[in-house]
């Protein structure tokens, strides 16, 4: 059947066509996800019954989402020939499924080319972005005076929740999606990821996850906030499953998208990109996305369990019927705490990068930089226990927890001796990017010490669940990574969008933030030094004033974000055009025109040498003749064949 | 480091330029060492302003751990501002970029020693150990059983309140059951915390403990003594659903001669109301 199939299908494929193709597309996905979601709930709707009914029903109907919404955008066109015909598709097919000749329409579409889903990721991490920074927007409004005033205490828990996972999800994959997808490959001279159409499977995975988590609203939201703790989301209602399944869809993207950066970094760069000669984020994001892909599984188990547990009745997290809590907090914080690393690489590898570039300096010690990152990645999966410091479980392990939790401030002050050393004396341009690395190693540093009193068994008594933990957690996640982040968006938006973002805009955007972001923030460790808990839609009187301060101040995180995003909007439509190497930076991604064609380079580059040999060739250009890789248009063919023996 | 044969090390200027670098390293060390006393002064000072009032033996010490903590954490962090401040201000790039352009010069490479290496690891090592040890001694103190023997409180949350149960008040007298947490003062008391559904946490700030309250498990706390007199909060600090935010419980630390008063007239109050098993 498929051997008759196959060259009718290959003749189709082959002519390139320019008209946007519906089927398969972005279209059909969520047409035949929609039907088929429908369909399947309401044939297990015949059938469900009892208390558990509106469960069974509501994640028969995410299954029929998730199968169908992949035959409908064509995920198994290829996996399917392949099984059945074991037919290999053509380099013309391979191009074809890349996008070629397809304009934007490509990025709606199961496009297998790495630069289209870094682009994907890019935007879906913007949405993500906005809607959990709506959230946590109400979230200070809620708190911004006592008593449940502006939203039900509900609603408020929801909206943590909402806001708490839409915002570990983009944090996430903030750098390793976007960047790890759309640089990484360029960087280490690849012509593509390694798993081109696995790279495509794990965006819609994150895609197809979008709307089921949205559902919660739905279903009566959920209460649990974003660490979902049982028995709670046991006894809760069926917003609970969006949750569930969110994660169990999500896990599946991380991982799939784990493997192919990781298998991409291992066996596909080019000759003469040795191990020591990967600039730092390649180390940075494939050590984030390896230390994910270990630690992730447990949480999607946990979410198994949770969906079992009110799925079909078992009793996993039950103590009344044998289960046990602990097990599900030592599952989620096995991934939980890993994760805040997972997120915490990317970005200080970001800096690492930005700061050498803008002080035109090497690395003050790339060994340093790449054993602290090897040393946070091996230690992450030895600390997540100091969360259950005060659980009631593990009593002989606090001290041992507690140690390895402390330990890993060795690496991490290792990396920051490497940032450090890469300033001193360096030829410093106060760019865009780099002032965000600036804030990344100012608020981090803030946001390691006051981990110190969280690790530390005597303060984290009084400071658990309280509103320190959230104080010290965002001063990492958000003053550290998020700022990592940009630094990286205002970084590499030349090479990805060929356009220059406004500097003056990118200055206010800098600055409102770290103002607004300080203001929020600082409040909020007085309050949780004075024992105000987590998680109130009603604060006590007593922590007014330090959460009123803290809800103003967020009003000018609101206008950064939103100078931010017009600066993107307005620089995609008409910004000025961008240079190839628009900061004289070194790396192999600036050798590539702008934009970047597909499979990059014409040939595959040879590597003879470091790229941050910044202190050679003093007084030129750095980064044209100083340069360690010979570009593509004028010196390509000269360094063919490899000077490699 | 990875300095490739095509290029030799004689071109590279980093310890001809050794003057200027001295003169540099000079300036911010002083600058360092300066801010951090005087920070460490000023956090010393300010921070039992910030601190909240302790009762307990137990809050203290965390009060006390936070100071320490603090003070040496103010050298490292400003170990960190100083030296990209002042590279920030000192070494700018000569060209301005204008208009977007990259500036056209490159500075000298500086590459660790193994040595700077070492004296980092060594250092971030050595605060590192000292942070655990305390840490470990925290653990031991909040261990140790006071010698006089404690009284004992149940202390149970279920969606949306805590319930404190005496349960031996005095010889042959009935078990009592409150809404609120009274407690002689200067009597060593460690609360049986547990949960009728959900996961909550059980918290006092003022003590210095807390304790999450597992359905299915009785877990004790460490012992603690109030020795202030006065009211304080119970606070659920694990998220456990609809009106978490209102499951908070009033403590009063009060005189012996009040406690008994109150617990006689609370051990009426219980029979009458037939909460007792």
């Amino acid at each position: 059947m498929t051997t008759t199939m196959t060259p009718t299908q290959r003749s189709q494929s082959a002519a390139p066509s320019r008209r946007a193709r519906l089927v398969p597309s972005i279209v059909s996905g969520l047409v035949l996800g929609l039907v088929g979601g429908l369909l399947v709930a309401l044939i297990v709707a015949q059938f469900a019954h009892g208390s558990r009914g509106i469960n069974q029903i509501v994640v028969a109907g995410y299954l029929g989402w998730a199968v169908f919404f992949f035959i409908g955008i064509g995920a198994l066109n290829y996996p399917m020939r392949w099984a059945f015909g074991r037919t290999q598709p053509t380099h013309n097919e391979e191009l074809e499924l890349a996008g070629r000749g397809q304009g934007p329409w490509r990025y709606f579409r199961f496009c297998t080319d790495h630069k289209v889903v870094g682009i994907q990721y890019l935007i879906t991490v913007f949405v993500l972005f906005i809607v959990g920074g709506a959230a946590a927007f109400l979230i200070r409004l809620e708190q911004s005076t006592p008593g449940a005033k502006f939203v039900t205490p509900g609603t408020y828990n929801t909206i943590v929740g909402v806001h708490g996972l839409l915002m570990i999800a983009a944090t996430i994959i903030m750098i390793t999606g976007p960047f790890g997808n759309f640089i990484l490959p360029i960087a280490i001279g690849a012509k593509d990821m390694a798993f081109p159409r696995l790279n495509a499977l794990s965006y819609w995975l994150l895609f197809a996850a979008v709307p089921v988590f949205l559902s919660v609203f739905a279903l009566g939201g959920f209460p649990t906030g974003w660490t979902g703790y049982a028995p709670l989301a046991d006894q809760a209602n069926a917003g609970m499953d969006a949750y569930a399944f969110t994660i169990i869809l999500f896990g599946l993207s991380v991982g799939v998208s784990a493997m192919n950066i990781v298998v991409t970094v291992i066996t596909l760069r080019a000759p003469g990109m040795r191990w020591n000669r990967l600039p730092v984020y390649v180390w940075g994001w494939a050590l984030s996305v390896l230390l994910g892909a270990i630690a992730f599984p447990s949480f999607m188990l946990a979410e198994l369990l949770v969906l079992s547990d009110r799925v079909f009745g078992t009793a996993f997290f039950i103590s009344a019927l044998g289960g046990s809590q602990w097990l599900y907090e030592q599952l989620f914080w096995f991934m939980g705490h890993p994760e805040v690393y997972v997120i915490a690489l990317p970005s200080m590898a970001v800096v690492a990068e930005v700061v050498s570039v803008f002080s035109r300096k090497p690395i003050f010690s790339y060994k340093a930089v790449v054993g602290g990152f090897v040393g946070v990645a091996a230690i992450a999966m030895i600390v997540w226990a100091h969360h259950l410091f005060w659980s009631g479980a593990n009593t002989p392990l606090d001290g041992p927890f507690m140690l390895s939790t402390e330990l890993i401030s060795i690496p991490t002050g290792l990396i920051f001796l490497a940032i450090v050393g890469t300033f001193w004396r360096g030829r410093i341009w106060r760019s865009v990017p780099l002032l965000f690395a600036l804030g990344f190693v100012f608020n981090f540093i803030i946001g390691g010490v006051t981990g110190l009193y969280l690790a530390d068994v005597p303060t984290d008594g009084v400071f658990h669940g309280g509103m320190f933990v959230v104080a010290h957690f965002h001063f990492t996640l958000v003053g550290g990574m998020v700022f990592g982040f940009f630094a990286a968006v205002y970084y590499w938006f030349p090479k990805l969008f060929g356009r220059r973002l406004n500097d003056r805009l990118g200055r206010a955007h800098f600055w409102l933030f770290e103002i607004g972001f300080l203001g929020t923030f600082l409040p909020l460790f007085y309050a949780g030094e004075h024992g105000e808990a987590r998680w109130q839609a009603n604060i006590p009187v007593q922590f007014a004033t330090p959460n009123l301060v803290s809800s103003l101040f967020a009003c000018l995180l609101v206008a950064a974000v939103s100078i931010f995003a017009y600066n993107v909007i307005s620089a995609w439509r008409s910004g000025p055009k961008a240079d190839t190497d628009e900061w004289g930076a070194k790396s192999l991604e600036w050798t590539v025109p702008t934009p970047v064609p597909l499979e990059n380079f014409e040939r595959t580059p040879v590597v003879t040498g470091s790229s941050y040999d910044y202190g050679n060739g003093v007084g030129a250009q750095p980064g044209r003749s100083g340069s360690a890789y010979p570009r593509e248009a004028t010196a390509g063919g000269a360094t063919l064949p490899s000077p490699e023996p | 480091m990875t300095q490739q044969g095509g290029s030799t090390g004689s071109d590279i200027p980093t310890r001809t330029a050794s003057e200027p670098e001295n003169h540099d390293l000079r300036e911010v060390l002083l600058w360092w060492a300066g801010l951090s006393i005087i920070a460490i002064a000023v956090w010393v000072v300010v921070s039992s302003l910030l601190l909240p009032k302790a009762a307990t033996a137990d809050d203290v010490f965390a009060n006390v751990t936070v100071v320490v903590f603090t003070a040496l954490a103010i050298p490292v962090a400003l170990f960190v501002w100083v030296f990209v401040g002042y590279s920030l201000v000192r070494h700018r790039a000569r060209v301005t970029a204008t208009a977007g352009r990259p500036p056209t010069e490159a500075a000298p490479a500086i590459v660790a020693t193994s040595g700077q290496t070492i004296a980092w690891l060594a250092i971030t090592g050595g605060l590192c150990l000292f942070l655990v040890v305390w840490g470990l001694f925290g653990i031991y103190r909040g261990a140790q059983v006071p010698t006089k023997h404690p009284m004992i409180v149940d202390a149970t949350g279920q969606q949306w309140l805590w319930t404190f149960r005496y349960p031996h008040p005095a010889p042959n007298a009935q078990p009592v059951t409150s809404q609120e947490l009274v407690l002689p003062v200067n009597h060593p008391v460690q609360f049986d915390v547990t949960s009728l559904d959900v996961l909550h946490g059980f918290e006092i700030r003022a003590f210095g403990i807390t304790l999450d309250a597992n359905p299915g498990s009785i877990i004790p706390t460490e012992v603690v003594t109030p020795r202030k007199i006065g009211d304080f909060t119970v606070r659920c600090v694990e998220l456990c659903g609809l009106y978490h935010s209102y499951m908070w419980a009033p403590v009063k630390v009060v005189s012996e001669s009040s406690y008994i008063a109150w617990l006689h007239a609370a051990s009426h109050g219980s029979a009458q109301g037939g909460s007792s098993t």
